[in-house]
């Protein structure tokens, strides 16, 4: 073979593959572009989906206030509010699946109208609040325990007000303290006469800003055997101002119903009894913060206390998308909402197919 | 030069060509990619939507009208994502830097900054409005 020919044949094939690898590389090159342009088209329309979610009312604009209405399309927003993000207190508490009016996530998704989203939903306060136990000193006449409160925002630390509230059976004790570097002490002193569970109940409002605040609550026991876990006996379910107590077992007897926020204690009052549940009235009170409802009571010769806020934050609703960020397109929106005057975190995940 | 030696360097000639062409496509490919990291669109809107909720109920311009900086601080800082970093400037209606303090959360370093404009005005007897400046950055 002439040394041409070999010339040729080797320039020829360099060329092709030239070619081959010059496509190979285009392709690559545009590649995160086109997927970028898909991704940031599809979070552009979530992103509209999760404000449509928080800034209309849905239809009927009052579907929070009774379970009786039937709900044709979702929205969380306030009928007749002027600020954007503010919730409706009945709607928020309706997506809790501890409230007895709850609804449900097929009633969601049908009534969002987008066959082809998944979502998620979530509401709490901005920061956290924790409680511990760090001493007991026990007197002849009563007993003092005092409690650690932190208040915080993912790690950091946040100021704060504090005031707390310890129910006991027929007992209310309020005290307060300052947690300027997110952390403060509460005691809570009890008779000794008094004996059964105990309910600490904490309300934290930034020392800044008194429209973002948080809550907690911690159950003890006082001369008696340990708490039973939330819900054990009663389920509460606040909605349209008026508070549900269902019993979970037939030998229930209620005692007393309160309403706390960080300025105001009031009890509740009775306005109705059926064979497994009573119902009471819930106050508009001005404060920007959750109410917590504590209601007390027997089951033969056991003392409870179950509470439940209202709005019933913090809460999460909607599908479950553990494990499916390889299968999915999911995208997270983070939001601060208005409810009643106090100011909520709100994050909505969206998921879909992936394009 | 002979004529059998006139192949070779055409061959050594292409190899050079293919080498720079890929040397090319390869430093390219790696630029662009580094380019389309995830990006917080999205922070900018968390700004205003803080700005407004601390506006809603007057407490905003209360910092302002008030000249308490640290509340103003800690509430926006409270308000915003954790882990945003953010530089807030308040100036007059004739543009003049009103802050006599730094009303940030730290300082940023070569982040992407996104920025918000917001007006806010005073709801004491005597009407000011305000230029709120807000520099936002992803905390490294």
């Amino acid at each position: 073979m002439p040394a041409t020919s070999i010339d040729t044949f080797f320039a020829c094939s360099l060329m092709v593959l030239l070619v081959l690898s010059a496509m190979a590389s285009t392709s690559k090159l545009l590649y995160p572009y086109i997927d970028y342009a898909t991704d940031k088209n599809t979070a552009e329309r979530y992103k509209e989906f999760s404000e449509y979610l928080l800034l209309n009312t849905g239809t009927p604009a009052n579907w929070g206030e009774s379970n009786q209405t039937i709900l044709t399309s979702f929205g969380l927003a306030r009928a007749g509010s002027d600020v954007p993000y503010e919730l409706d207190i009945n709607k928020v508490s309706r997506l809790n699946n501890e409230n007895l009016f709850a609804i449900n996530y097929a009633q969601m998704f049908s009534a969002l109208r987008m066959p082809d989203v998944s979502f998620k939903i979530e509401i709490k306060p901005v920061f956290n609040v924790k409680i511990n136990l760090t001493a007991t000193y026990t007197g002849t006449n009563q007993t003092v325990y005092r409690f650690k409160v932190l208040t915080e925002k993912h790690g950091a630390p946040v100021a704060s007000n504090l005031k707390s509230y310890t129910v006991a059976e027929n007992y209310v004790e309020t005290a307060s303290a300052c947690a300027l570097e997110g952390e403060g002490y509460l005691n809570a002193t009890l008779p000794n006469t008094i004996n059964g569970v105990v309910l600490l109940v904490v309300f934290a409002e930034s020392t800044y800003n008194d429209k973002i605040s948080s809550f907690s609550t911690y159950s003890f026991a006082h001369n008696s055997t340990p708490p039973k876990p939330s819900g054990t006996f009663l389920k509460l379910s606040p909605l349209n101002y008026t508070l549900t107590a269902s019993s979970v077992n037939q030998a229930t007897t209620l005692s007393n119903a309160y309403t706390f926020t960080s300025n105001y204690n009031l009890a509740l009052t009775q306005t109705g009894n059926s064979s497994n549940s009573v119902t009471y009235s819930i106050p508009h009170l001005a404060d920007a913060c959750p109410m917590l409802i504590v209601v007390t009571g027997s089951n033969s010769t056991v003392f409870f206390a179950e509470y439940a806020a209202y709005p019933q934050v913090p809460l999460q609703t909607g599908a479950s998308f553990e494990g499916s960020e390889i299968r999915s397109d999911i995208f997270v929106y983070a939001h601060l909402v208005t409810i009643n005057s106090a100011i909520y975190e709100c994050n909505v995940w969206f998921g879909g197919p992936r394009e | 030069m002979n004529r059998a030696n006139k192949g070779q360097i055409r061959i050594v000639e292409a190899f050079l060509a293919v080498l720079i062409v890929f040397s090319s496509f390869t430093l390219s490919a790696n630029l662009t990619v580094s380019q389309n990291k995830p990006q917080r669109e999205d922070l900018a809107i968390d700004g205003l939507n803080t700005l407004t909720k601390l506006d809603a109920d007057g407490s905003l311009s209360n910092y302002i009208t008030n000249r308490n900086w640290t509340s103003l601080q800690e509430a926006v800082n409270l308000a915003l994502p954790t882990g945003a970093s953010f530089n807030l400037t308040v100036f007059d209606e004739e543009m003049r830097q009103v802050n006599t303090a730094v009303i940030s959360n730290g300082g940023f370093s070569n982040q992407r900054i996104y920025s918000v404009e917001y007006v806010c005005a005073s709801r004491d007897m005597m009407f000011h409005s305000y230029i709120i400046h807000l520099d936002l950055a992803v905390a490294s």
